[in-house]
């Protein structure tokens, strides 16, 4: 909950939300820290309104999530009204978020003819310039030719894509920085700035150092980590489900850890990785030592549990922890100690503050909003001010 | 374009490894002074982890160091040395920020804890990124980037159909959900200052971050108390929506049918007429449940031609579809990337020309000018003779007591 008392940082910045899905992360990152952050939408909603999964009320569940704390207010944006008033909101806000559609020129040509000083940032599959920027985009097309797909997934298998559609995110937050960013320097010199958002070169700009390493030493990386993932990098079976393990020789006592536990409780498999080829990083990364390092961890942590193989972590400074379902999140005893989750109006557990400030100035408080409902408040002084 | 706009704003920083150094490089980037305190004696692991230029291993010829820290300064101390915490009191003394991403504990037992550093900069912003927090019962476990994977859902969701958990195959939250949350916090937390006069502690819990990153993912399990189980590269609720085998080594492109429109496109490249004809495809329910039809009969398609012709045919009639890319893809061949100048070459004192990625957007129509990152203690003198000031005899003498290294 805020302190009415104190302002958010970003109280008084009005930003209008033209984005879909790829954008829509950005906006409610400000919105939670106090911007006035405005969806709009054209009449009968937005489309992702419609964006699947639905829950059982009929709504959308990522348009709920990524439109918590936002208003809305409907614009027929294909007529000229809709785009006098939209050019009057426009000149009434600091930062624009526009997603790219087919309309893409003429609204970019509108946003950019209302004088003063603000940000527009938009957003689009490949950016706005160059070959692709008509191409149509998806979270799995992103993820495919930012080069994250390739690096997922095991070898004589395809490519893989990341759960929960990463490119969402990482396109907004990307974006969402760079906006901050721009509007510090638009309230100090009042310039305008555009930022041309690609989600293609958002997710490349995330991979690891797999460019790093084609460039300096011409490997491209793989899949799996063949020749470069360690033999006890994964997730392994254990008494109820998958317990992560990382335990290379870079990782001194994460090793030293794991051998040492495994002689104290007389397990046989500990002798076999005493042995001086496991002293071996190279070999350590084959698919031969891969395969024998499951065989004998999982046969060591085969009647352990996620808790306890979590508590031996703690206690040996190995770094091993539980492949938690979604499902088990708001049990972990960490995120419980730490009253991470919040609920939103009707009692839905939603994620708390990926960041937690000393001061109070964070807060999810309003669901997301149905199409249309600060249209009076919102639009309402527009008209009376035009009316003068 | 080098944009200044952060002009003015000096960040102490003590990140290193992944998340905590890409984070601050945004700010570099951007114009702020974003001094690096390193140390010799226990150097950033990035810089001796690699890849190095030309597999040559050297403290200053790390790839993965370089793209993480542009345009930054280097200042090379023992932080275990008695004169060293003086030093850095000096330093944040003219800081603005103090950026680390220590376990938790860390920075108390260097006596740099929020309220010691509170007490003598009372505005200070304080970024501290623990990876489950800095209190509660596990905040000591150990992790890497995929233990975040592991412990938020993200492991366990990533992977293919009726098979076992496997992950993204990096350390992904390390590249952009951590990094990226902190760096808008640390501007949020400016812009307070700016308006409050008060600084602030960000205490940035990798995992809690990471969570938002799976927050459709949660929220649907929220609503519907049902987790889905694993889809491979399917969709829950469209189809085709995959990655097929091209022609060609380990070539493979990614095809993604979401609407009625675009199935119909679709059917018309393939030229197959007994999908195209066949009602009960007509709705994304009915393909969905003939999903293993419509895959393999795509999969043949895609067999007889190179990655590169099949997202050209899909997309030349608006069908989502792209080059599974990789490292080399992206730099030698990808049309896109290359027109809009997203690669920037910076030359470097011991790795030469290099390859380094525009932060990914173009602003005002520009890139982004990246600088060469620091060598190690490149910038120690000028930082304690030009902002410290330090006289070269005081320098000398803290040298000669291996207070720097």
């Amino acid at each position: 909950m805020t302190d009415d008392r104190l302002p958010q940082p970003y109280s008084g910045v009005r930003i209008l939300d033209l984005t879909g899905e790829l954008g829509g992360y950005c906006g409610r990152l400000f919105a939670d820290l106090g911007a006035e952050v405005i969806r709009i939408e054209p009449p009968g909603g937005a489309e992702d309104r419609r964006s699947e999964p639905v829950g059982p009320d009929g709504r959308s569940i990522p348009f709920r999530f990524l439109n918590v704390n936002k208003k809305s207010v409907t614009l027929d944006l294909a007529s000229p009204d809709g785009r006098a008033v939209l050019r009057d909101l426009v000149a009434a806000s600091q930062v624009v978020l526009y997603e790219a559609g087919p309309d893409r020129d003429s609204m970019l040509a509108d946003i950019a003819s209302v004088p003063g000083g603000r940000v527009t940032t938009v957003f689009s599959y490949f950016g706005v310039t160059g070959p692709y920027a008509d191409f149509a985009g998806s979270d799995l097309v992103a993820q495919a030719l930012g080069g994250i797909a390739w690096l997922s997934g095991e070898p004589g298998k395809p490519p893989l894509q990341l759960a929960g559609r990463q490119s969402v995110f990482v396109t907004s937050l990307y974006a969402a920085a760079a906006t901050a960013v721009s509007l510090w320097d638009t309230e100090r010199t009042g310039a305008s700035h555009v930022l041309d958002v690609s989600a293609q070169e958002c997710i490349a700009h995330s991979l690891q150092n797999a460019v790093q390493v084609y460039d300096l030493e011409s490997k491209i990386s793989r899949r799996g980590g063949e020749g470069t993932r360690d033999a006890t990098e994964s997730a392994f079976v254990c008494a109820d489900g998958y317990v992560f393990l990382a335990a290379p020789l870079a990782l001194v006592a994460s090793w030293g850890g794991v051998l040492a536990w495994m002689k104290e409780e007389g397990f046989a498999g500990a002798a076999r990785l005493s042995e001086p080829d496991w002293q071996n990083r190279g070999l350590r990364a084959t698919e031969p030592m891969k395969v024998e390092f499951r065989k004998i961890f999982e046969d060591f942590v085969r009647t352990k549990t996620k808790a306890e193989l979590r508590d031996v972590a703690l206690a040996r400074k190995i770094c091993m922890a539980p492949v938690s379902r979604v499902a088990d999140l708001e049990a972990d005893p960490q995120l419980a100690f730490r009253r991470y989750f919040g609920r939103l109006a009707d009692g839905t557990a939603f994620p708390g503050a990926p960041y937690r400030l000393s001061e109070p100035v964070w807060s999810v408080g309003r669901d997301a909003p149905a199409s249309g409902q600060d249209d009076e408040a919102v639009l309402g002084p527009l008209r009376a001010a035009s009316r003068h | 374009m080098i944009p200044r706009f952060l002009e003015g704003i000096r960040f102490a920083d003590l990140t290193w490894a992944g998340a905590g150094p890409f984070s601050t490089k945004l700010f570099s980037d951007f114009g702020a002074e974003v001094i690096k305190v390193e140390s010799l004696s226990r150097p950033d692991p990035v810089r001796v982890g690699g890849p190095f230029k030309d597999g040559k291993p050297g403290i200053d010829r790390s790839g993965y160091f370089a793209s993480r820290n542009t345009r930054k300064k280097s200042l090379c101390m023992n932080m275990k040395h008695d004169e060293s915490r003086e030093i850095l009191f000096d330093l944040i003394r003219r800081s603005d920020v103090v950026s680390n991403n220590f376990g938790p504990g860390a920075m108390d037992r260097l006596g740099l804890g929020y309220e010691d550093v509170k007490a003598i900069k009372p505005d200070i912003i304080y970024l501290s990124m623990p990876m489950y927090g800095e209190d509660g019962p596990f905040a000591n476990l150990v992790g890497v980037g995929m233990t975040i994977s592991a412990v938020t859902g993200l492991m366990w969701q990533t992977g293919y159909e009726n098979e076992a958990p496997l992950g993204p195959g990096t350390h992904f939250p390390d590249h952009a959900a951590n990094p990226y949350h902190a760096a808008f916090a640390v501007m949020a937390a400016l812009r307070h200052r700016r308006a409050t006069g008060r600084g602030m502690k960000i205490d940035l819990a990798q995992v809690e971050s990471t969570i938002n990153c799976m927050g459709l993912s949660f929220l649907e399990y929220a609503v519907t108390g049902e987790e889905r189980p694993r889809l491979g590269n399917r969709s829950a609720h469209h189809a085709p929506h995959g990655i097929f085998r091209c022609a060609g080594e380990d070539e493979w492109c990614a095809v993604a049918v979401t609407s009625d429109a675009q199935w119909r496109s679709f059917c018309e490249i393939l030229g197959a007429k007994s999908l195209a004809d066949d009602r009960s495809l007509d709705s994304a329910a009915g393909r969905l449940a003939a999903a293993d039809r419509i895959e393999a009969d795509l999969s043949r398609w895609t067999a007889v031609r190179t990655a590169e012709e099949v997202m050209h045919a899909m997309q030349a009639r608006g069908v989502p579809a792209g080059v599974v890319a990789h490292s080399k893809y992206l730099i030698e061949r990808d049309a896109q990337l290359a027109a809009r100048g997203y690669w920037q070459t910076l030359d470097h004192p011991e790795i030469g020309p290099s390859r380094f990625t525009s932060p990914p957007y173009r602003l005002d129509g520009e890139r982004v000018e990246l600088a060469r990152p620091p060598l190690i203690g490149e910038h120690t003198e000028a930082v304690l003779g030009g902002i410290l000031g330090y006289g070269p005899e005081r320098i000398a003498e803290l040298r000669a007591k291996g207070a720097l290294e």
